[in-house]
């Protein structure tokens, strides 16, 4: 079961990096004229039309990994990586889960800020609550992965 | 969807308490309650690892300070409507930004063996 876990967590992390990733290039790097090339279009898309999936992946990958995953992860993971010494690895990870708090603890202000009609007064506020959301999703994500390829699947 | 006029004041002061109150529970280990692993357990406040195995404190951590800025962001509803609109919105991106060079040198022990 815990596998199946596992690879939920996975694509909900894959859909929630695409999804933080387009809204934060389309308000960093906004498209000004009709997008042509790939990278264009990635970042002509209509940015609020992501913030509730943002807020429920972000909210649905926590709880797989935190809820679920996070205690065997204590048991059978993190011992051995304690015994062959790899600490800068356990460093990031135990990073990602506090990285992980302090995003959860901007969502009620990130879906506000980004509610219809958009105020050009909060744009800066709805732009770093957005690149904070990017950095930790992107950090996350890697880090996982990281960890992941280190312990090896099913071993 | 119809949104209570006080939630941003709510969502500014939710965002700042809870990252302040959570860097203090990891800081000074202020677990609401601990989850025991070996025995699958629940304790009350912090307790010591059972039977060898770690015990878990991030759960507490996160109840702590859950109950604390759900209680901030509502008390911040309840103050007079004219105080809260000066209240600045980027607080609620510059306090949990700041939180996260605070976990980095919390955990530079990690990096620096």
């Amino acid at each position: 079961m815990l596998t199946v876990f596992l690879i939920v967590h996975g694509l909900l992390a894959v859909a929630l990096l695409g999804a933080i990733t387009h809204q934060a290039l389309s308000v960093w790097w906004p498209a000004r004229k009709p997008a042509g090339s790939f990278v264009g279009r990635f970042r002509s898309v209509p940015a609020t039309s992501y913030t509730n999936a943002i807020v429920v992946l972000f909210l649905c990958t926590a709880f797989l990994g935190g809820v679920l995953i996070y205690p065997d992860f204590r048991v059978s993971v993190r011992p051995p990586l304690e015994q062959l010494g790899l600490w800068p690895a356990l460093g990031v990870f135990d990073l990602k889960e506090h990285f992980t708090v302090v995003g959860m603890a901007t969502l009620p202000a990130y879906w506000y800020f980004w509610r219809q009609p958009l105020t050009g007064q909060h744009a800066r506020t709805r732009a770093m609550l957005t690149a904070l959301l990017a950095f930790i999703v992107w950090w996350n994500f890697l880090v996982g992965h990281i960890l992941n390829d280190i312990r090896g699947f099913g071993s | 969807m119809t949104v209570p006029r006080s939630f941003p004041v709510f969502a500014i002061v939710f965002a700042v308490a809870y990252s302040v109150v959570y860097v203090i529970s990891v800081w000074k280990n202020y677990a609401l309650f601990t989850y025991h692993l070996a025995t699958n357990e629940f304790a009350l406040g912090v307790e010591k690892p059972k039977e060898g195995v770690p015990a878990m404190y991030w759960y507490g951590w996160l109840a702590t300070s859950t109950i604390a800025a759900s209680a901030a962001g509502l008390i911040a509803c309840w103050l007079p409507r004219r105080l809260m609109e000066r209240l600045w919105s980027g607080w609620s991106w510059v306090v949990p930004v700041c939180a996260i060079p605070v976990f980095c040198y919390m955990l530079r022990n990690y990096f620096l063996r």
